[in-house]
This record gives C-alpha cells, structure tokens and sequence, in this order.
C-alpha cells in the first residue's frame, strides 16, 4: 500500500515526470482499458484469490482450510496442472472484519488480477463484497459459507457458489432427528441473531421444532461471545432446557460450553451445526481458556452435529486416505495437523480443480460459471451428497449424515449404518439420500466429461 | 458547496446579528472591461460582470492556450455558521485552509485560469440559474480579453458546480472543450437532499422528537435562514452529546423502544446506513478497534458520528437554499420504503453495531410504523425537477470524488456515469440504425481518491484520536492532495485538445504514480439511496 510519505517525499519530481509523460506520450481514445484477455488466466497459470480470517479470534481452524487448498493446487500443479496452467492460490488475511474483506477483495481482483474468488470465509464478511464480485462478473466459487441467502436466487448473485450445504438444509435434517428423538425433553436454542443463526431457526422450524423467545431461545449478538454467553445458559438452565441446540460459530459453542460448565449446567444433549463443531476450532478455544485438551474432548463427546462429508477420523474413506496423503506430501502451512478443516480446504480444492478442467482450455469466467451451473453431477468430490448446482439455484451439497462426537473427537454416524438425508432450502421434506459418490481416482485428480 | 463545520457559535446567533449584516447588499453595476498587472510572470486581471460580481483571471507568460473556468461551490447568502465570503476567494481548485491551492502549479504549467464570485443581487445559496448565464459571461469576457490566444476552453468546478456545469455544457455546447468535475451534487440535487432531509427525519423518532428538520425549511429569506440554524441548533447539541458518550446509552426515543437493550449508537448507526453516509471518516477507518472499540462496526459508528458533524451545518444551509427555489413541504416520505434503504449488506456487515438482528427489526419496525411527513405537491415538483440535465454533452467530462466524501456522497458520480452511459447508449443505437453522422464515443470517466486501508489512532485513553491529523486521501469535501488535483487538472487539459478523455491504460499508470488515487476503473461506490430520474 502506498503512503503518505512517498507523496510528500517528491511530489515535485512526479509532477514533472507525469508532466513531460503527459505532453510526449499520452494516448488517447475511448478503447476501454480491460484487454481482451481473460484476468488472472495466462498460458501457464490460472490465479485464484481466497479471504480468509489468518489471524485474530475467529481465526482458530479456519485459518488451516487456505493452506489445505493451496497443498491440493500444489499437488496439481506436480502433475502438470490444469491444461498446462499450474494454479496459484493468493490468499488475503481479513481477521473476520469487514473493511478488511472489502479492502482485500479490491486487492485480489486490481492489484493480484484473480481469475476467481474461490473457497472465501465468513458469511458476514463475505456479505460485504459479495455483490461487488458478481457486479463484476467475476466467479465466486465455493464459498465456505452455509447462508442460503447468497445461493439460493441465482439471478441476485449469478457468480456465486456454495462450498457448503446451507444452514437450511442442515437445520431440517438435524430438526427431523430432534422431533424423532427428543420429542419428550425440552428444546431450547441458543443462536447468533444474524443471517446464520436465522437460518438456522429457520430450518428448524420448517421441520416443526420452535422456540419460546427468552425461556428456549437464548441469543447473543454475533461476536460478543469472547466475554462468555453465561446469561444465556443461565436462561435455558432456568427453564429446564435438556437439550441444546446451537446456531453459532465454533468460538460460540466452545463459549456457551464453557459458560454452562461454570455454571454447572448439563444438557443432556448439544446439538450444533456443523460449522460450529468443528473439533480443532472448538479445542484450541478452550484450551485458550485454560482448558486441556483432554478435558475439552471430553465436553466435545457426545455432541450432535451433521456432515455432508466423511468425517477425517475414517481413516478408510478413499477420499480421507487421498487428501490425507497428499497433505502430508504438499501443506506447507504452520499446522497441518489432520482434521475437518484441512479436509474441507482439500475438497474444496478438488471441487475448484474439477470445475477448471471441465470448462475446458478456453477458460473464461463465464464459461466457467456456464459450466458449473449445467454440470454439477459432473463435478465429484468428498461429500457424501451430490451438488445441487443448476441455472436455478447455487446451493452446494444437498445433504447430511448425522453423527456423534467420540472420545477421540471423532464425529461417528449415528445410525448403525450411515444415513445421509436430504432436503432443500425451502419446504421440502427431508427424505433418505440414495446416492454413490463417484470414486476418486488413483491418481486424486478429479475426472470430468 | 464548501465544508463549513459546526461552530459553538450557531448557539449564540441571534436575529440581530443576522439583521445587521444583511444590510450590506452589493449593488449592481454594469460590466467594465478587465483591470490588468503582471507580476511575477502571471498577468492577473480583475473585472466585474454585469451583475456586479467579481471575476479574476490569471495567465501566466508561458500560457499555452489552454484556459480553466473554475465554478466554486456553495457560499451561504446569511452569516451564522460561518462568515459570508466576499469577493473572488476560490480562483483554483483546492482548499486553501489545508494549503492545497493548486494555483502555482497549474500558473508553472502553463494553463490559464479564471475564477468569479457566484453573487447575484448579493445573494448567493442556490443560484444556480443565475450562475449559468454568470459562467457565459465570464468565458465571453476572457474570449474577448485574448481572443485566439485561448486555444482550448476546460469548465470546471466542485460540489455545487457540479449542478451548474451539467446544465451549461448543454446548453453552450461551444463554451467547453473539456469538463471536470470535482466531488459535484450531480446530476440530481434532489436524490442527495432526500437523503439529508432524511436524517433530520430519523433522528426525530430515535433522537429528539422536537427536530422539524426539512419541513422547517422553504421559507424564504432570514426567517427561512433563522428556521434552518434552528433546526440545526437541535442537531448540533444530539451529536455534540453523542460525541462526548459515544451513544452508548439506551435509547431514549421512541417510547416503544425506550428501556430496550439497544443503545443510542445503534440508532445512529442505522441513521447513518438507511442515509448513504459513509462508514469511514476523517479519523475513522470503519476497521481499527481497540479495548474501547472493540468491534469495526462500532469504529464505522463513530465514523458516521464525525461525518455528520462535519457535514450538517452545509447540508442544512444549502437544503434551505434549495428550497427557497421550491418552497415549503419539497421533503415528502410517505413513499419511502425504509426496509429497502438498508441494504442487505449493511446489516450484515454491520450487525453487531446494530445491536443484531432482533434490534434492527425492533428499529425498523418502529420506523415502519412513525408517523410520516406530506410534503406539498407544487412544491416535490419543484423539488425533483432541480437543475435537470440530459446528459447528452459529448465533451470528455472527468469526475473526480473522494471515496468517503462526507457531504456529497461519491454515489453522486456513478449516478452520473450511469446517466451519461444510458444517453451515450441510447445515441449509439440511433447510430448503428443509420449509420450516418459521427459514431458516438464513450467520454466520461470517473476517478476516486481512495482512504488509506487503515489509519484511526486513539488516545492514551483509548479513545478515538477526532482531533489528529485526517486520513491522507478519500475523506472530506472537496479536499485532494495536491497530486490528485494536478492529475486530474492535466487529463482535463490534455483531453480537452484531444476531444477525448485518457485511455484506461494512461489513467492506471498514472494512478500508480499519484498516491491513492484509484486505478481501479470498475470501482463502483454506494450507490445513492435516491434516484429521481
């Protein structure tokens, strides 16, 4: 970025230069300045950008999902990328604030020339650019994000695309379990009072489960959770709610765990969405804390949660065993310790690599997003559900297995066998997903037409 | 319209002092010819128009032909907020409180200029009819002063000017060869003062009951001018609280929402963002927090706070000007759907400073619900019809806005370039069915100054730092560094011989050269909340 200083160190000698540029060599014509190129793609490279939080609360586990996708484009790149073109991932640290995803964004498509937006976290964040990208034409691909809203209305936002099943979907299967399984204990919700957790609620309540506001919903505000919810578990203690759901962020989880373990409450039963759950999130928040690893295991067992892909403790997953390997081989980053979020980073990865292969050597960004959208069953991946992309909605994978945390924070299925369900994000009933996910070929490069 | 800031003063104006000063009225006095003396290599003349203001032209020895008509924007007509200027102040773009005069730099390049003061019958305000003929006059003159010496002719102006040169390229095609405009109400004064009537709206139902805002307005004359500091008086003493607290109690206004959770701050802030005004200011990055501010949302809170501060005192006299031209009852919302002024961005992005979803829907369940204003028909008439243009000028029109300009949004310039794009299309069309006459060509470009990507300090106390030195680029009214000006002074120049503005490739690498000026040539800002056609 430029400074103040480098105006008032010679503003003189610029004004001459820019002067004698002017008079000599300044063309002039209405010929736009974009060349006829595609941005960010050359014979030998395709670039992509990713905004991420890297640093700063909300960074714990998101921050390993970029280096994760970036060891996949690695191995890729080993195998003589995309057509010729190997692919540079640049990634953009916004610490989960909003002016800094605006800013990085600017960066991304002015100054690193992206091709694509690929795998961006945060729905907050993103919200903040994402109509900027689209107003641009430039893909907005798999977005690490479950809010149906950016999804959902392909005409609003025509250049994004999910990297999550959305909030929805996942809340309509968790709410079809809970009315099956805990019709006779209390219900009670704590959730964000943002576009999440609404659509959190939302779901629930298309399956039936509803909440009485302030007795069996408890909310807080989208990152007060640092100062702890004890309030709100103090809430649902008070009104007897044995099991909680939670709509919230990982760092809101592991606080409202914390809270309710202060204050010696015991649901019976947590059930959380997914992207709340996630293990490594939820230890290294704890730990922070002052709570062991082993003691945070221990809270984080037996909590409810779904996943539209197999967990990372399957050690005979084709996928798992794949990615798994190759992040040993290539993750150059500071953790690349095994866990969801590097196996999310690495099937977001394959996803993005699939898509690049299947619009084909002219690529362009509308071919591209042409692409996706009339070829999703073309598109494999990790997830255990099919992808529901289409010229009618951008929604990512359709389904979700429910599972339980073990011991070893190890999310397992809950059924003896592994049901995966699936609904959409309207009214739609949820209902058993029949579906054979294609094979991952020996090589782990993804295979289209 | 110069940024005129809020004075401890405007408490202690009294009728009196308003009384007094009017009767210093300029009398009209026929046109002479130019009184001239060269010093220092520059020939400065001085004249007076048939109306009797005051014009001032400057040409330097090395004049290459190239002369620029600057328009200057709003003077307040009444003292109050601040002194009524007199005379030719303003000869070059720049302000010369932050020595930004770029006068010496564009005498050193060779360019002419000339300037004038926009007085009629010693009233100034919104006199922008007036002005047109005023600007005709004043290029007539210096024609007539250097004849073929003047080889290429760039009207330019800020923020007022912005309402005025639209109109005058139209209909003097001939007096322009280029056309510049710099941080410029345009090309509907109407979509930025909706806006502006709207916050004195909003903050009487979250705020002060009391606050009449723009329905006080349209009375003509020193009562109409006392009404408005009136108003303004209420407004002042909100924000100047609001600025000791930084709103952090709840809410006191409106009684359904009064013993909320939700603290004054949210209210501002939705104020802000229901209103377009930018979520960055002088001081504020809208990023930066710290143990006091602890979240962005609310660094963009106390950004709307600073913006509205120094903004109000303009925005309410140059309202009260407008409406002098339309009336009372020009502010109407009985149409205004507050739910679709929020974007959905915003409330995203700034949910936490709301107090989350359930304060916003408290809030503007509230507002849907308030009392609306009526305004009067002749009057709205009046109001969406001021200082209309086409937009068919083919002249190289160059914008130039900050990118968190506080009083006159950088909407303003897209709004423009949209305009322009649809009439260019339109007369493309018409072409590609004939083929006959010139093609049409794309030739208005916008450039923006853009903010430092962070730059808010705070005090030892933790506090925001609101008494520092401002962000280096991107804020303020009118304000640019000396750089961004001269750049934008030169592709006014050079298109200006050309016929058309710069290429894409020359305003990047030029972008690179001066700092912050934007070389993204698709940058889009906030869209203005308002588009009356």
């Amino acid at each position: 970025m430029r400074n103040r200083a480098s105006l008032s160190r010679s503003p003189r000698s610029f004004i001459s230069t820019a002067a004698v540029v002017l008079a000599g060599a300044l063309a002039l014509s209405a010929v736009p300045a974009q060349g006829a190129s595609t941005p960010g793609v050359s014979a030998t490279e395709i670039v992509l950008g990713m905004q991420l939080p890297q640093t700063g609360p909300a960074s714990p586990g998101y921050n390993k999902v970029d280096d994760a996708m970036r060891a996949y484009f690695d191995y890729v790149n080993s195998k003589g990328g995309v057509y010729g073109r190997k692919i540079t991932l640049v990634t953009k640290d916004d610490t989960y604030k909003a002016g800094l995803t605006v800013s990085t964004a600017s960066a991304l498509i002015n100054k690193d020339k992206v091709f694509a937006m690929v795998g961006s976290i945060g729905t907050q964040t993103h919200i903040s650019v994402i109509k900027d990208i689209n107003r641009r034409g430039i893909p907005d691909l798999f977005v690490n994000s479950g809010y149906s809203g950016f999804y959902t209305d392909p005409k609003k936002y025509p250049t994004t695309f999910g990297g999550l099943g959305t909030y929805i979907v996942e809340a309509k299967i968790l709410g079809k379990h809970i009315k099956e399984n805990f019709a006779k204990n209390t219900v009670g919700i704590v959730y964000q009072t943002d576009d999440f957790g609404r659509n959190t609620v939302e779901g629930l309540a298309t399956a039936g489960v509803t909440f009485t506001p302030k007795k069996t919903a408890a909310t807080f505000i989208a990152g007060t959770q640092g100062s702890g919810l004890d309030a709100q578990m103090q809430q649902l203690k008070d009104n007897n709610v044995d099991v909680v759901v939670v709509g919230a962020v990982a760092s809101a989880f592991a606080a409202a765990v914390a809270s309710a373990n202060k204050i010696g409450y015991k649901p019976a039963q947590w059930i959380v969405i997914s992207v709340g759950a996630d293990a490594t999130t939820f230890q290294t928040i704890l730990g922070a804390r002052g709570i062991p690893a082993a003691s945070s295991a221990g809270l984080l067992a037996g909590t409810i949660s779904a996943s539209h892909a197999p967990s990372p403790g399957e050690a005979d997953d084709e996928f798992v065993k794949a990615f798994k390997k190759i992040n040993d081989d290539f993750n150059k980053g500071p953790d690349k310790r095994w866990d969801n979020n590097i196996l999310q980073g690495m099937n977001i990865g394959y996803l993005t690599t699939s898509a690049l292969l299947g619009a084909g050597k002219d690529l362009t960004r509308p071919g591209i997003i042409k692409y996706i959208e009339s070829n999703a069953a073309k598109l494999s991946s990790a997830a255990l559900a099919p992808l529901g992309y289409s010229t009618k909605t951008h929604e990512a994978f359709t389904g979700f297995w429910i599972g339980k945390y073990d011991a070893a924070t190890v999310l397992k299925p809950i059924d003896a066998t592994r049901k995966v369900w699936t609904t959409d994000s309207a009214k739609g009933a949820v209902t058993e997903l029949k579906y054979t996910r294609p094979a991952i070929a020996a090589d782990a490069l993804p295979k289209v037409g | 319209m110069k940024s005129l800031k809020m004075r401890k003063s405007i408490a202690a104006l009294g009728a009196a002092t308003l009384a007094l000063t009017l009767s210093v009225a300029i009398t009209p006095s026929a046109s002479a010819a130019p009184v001239c003396a060269t010093a220092a290599g520059v020939e400065t003349c001085t004249g007076t128009l048939t109306n009797g203001a005051g014009y001032v032209f400057k040409v330097p020895t090395n004049f290459a032909g190239t002369m620029f008509f600057w328009e200057h924007g709003f003077r307040p007509t009444y003292p109050g907020v601040s002194a009524v200027p007199k005379g030719v102040e303003e000869i070059t773009p720049g302000n010369q409180t932050n020595n930004t005069d770029v006068t010496k730099e564009m005498m050193r390049a060779g360019y002419g200029v000339a300037a004038y003061d926009g007085t009629v019958k010693g009233m100034r305000g919104w006199n922008n009819t007036f002005r047109i003929e005023m600007l005709k006059e004043v290029i007539d003159t210096a024609m007539a002063k250097y004849g073929t010496r003047i080889q290429y002719k760039v009207v330019y102006g800020s923020s007022q000017a912005g309402a005025i040169i639209t109109p005058f390229v139209e209909k003097y095609p001939t007096y322009a060869d280029s056309v510049g405009i710099m941080a410029g109400i345009t090309p509907s004064p109407a979509d930025a003062f909706q806006s502006a009537c709207d916050i004195f709206y909003l903050l009487s139902i979250f705020a002060d009951p009391t606050i009449k805002g723009c329905t006080a307005f349209g009375v003509k004359g020193v009562p109409g001018h006392m009404a408005s500091l009136g108003e303004l008086q209420k407004v002042v003493a909100l924000l100047t609280a609001w600025s000791k607290n930084l709103g952090a109690p709840g809410l006191e206004h409106p009684a359904a929402l009064k013993g909320s959770p939700i603290p004054q701050r949210s209210a501002l802030l939705l104020i802000g963002l229901l209103t377009g005004v930018p979520t960055k200011s002088a001081h504020m990055d809208g990023i930066s927090t710290n143990a006091v501010i602890a979240e962005h949302s609310i660094n963009a809170t106390v950004a709307v706070l600073e913006n509205m501060g120094e903004a109000v005192a303009t925005g309410t006299l140059a309202a009260q000007s407008a409406s002098e031209i339309t009336g009372p009852g020009f502010y109407d919302n009985t149409k205004t759907d507050w739910a679709a002024l929020l974007d959905e961005g915003d409330a995203g992005r700034y949910n936490l400073g709301l107090s989350g979803d359930e304060a916003i829907t408290a809030m503007m369940g509230v507002l849907a619900a308030s009392p609306r204003v009526t305004g009067n028909a002749d009057a709205i008439a009046k109001f969406k019809a001021l200082d209309k243009s086409n937009f068919t000028s083919t002249h190289p029109t160059i914008l130039l806005s900050n990118e968190a300009d506080r009083l006159v949004f950088a909407g303003n310039s897209s709004r423009y370039v949209d305009k322009k794009r649809a009439a260019y299309e339109a007369a493309l069309a018409k072409w590609e069915a004939n083929k006959t006459g010139k093609k049409p060509v794309w030739n208005t470009l916008a450039l923006y100054a853009m903010t430092p990507e962070t730059y808010t300090k705070f005090t030892a106390a933790g506090l925001p730092d609101l008494a520092g030195a401002p962000a280096a680029s991107g804020v303020g009214h009118q304000t640019f560094s000396k750089a961004q000006t001269m750049a934008w002074v030169r592709m006014l120049a050079v298109s200006a011989k050309s016929g058309n503005i710069p290429t894409g490739k020359y305003v990047q690498y030029i972008a690179k050269k001066v700092p912050y000026l934007n070389d993204d040539l698709d940058y889009r800002p906030t869209d203005l909340k308002y588009n009356f056609g």
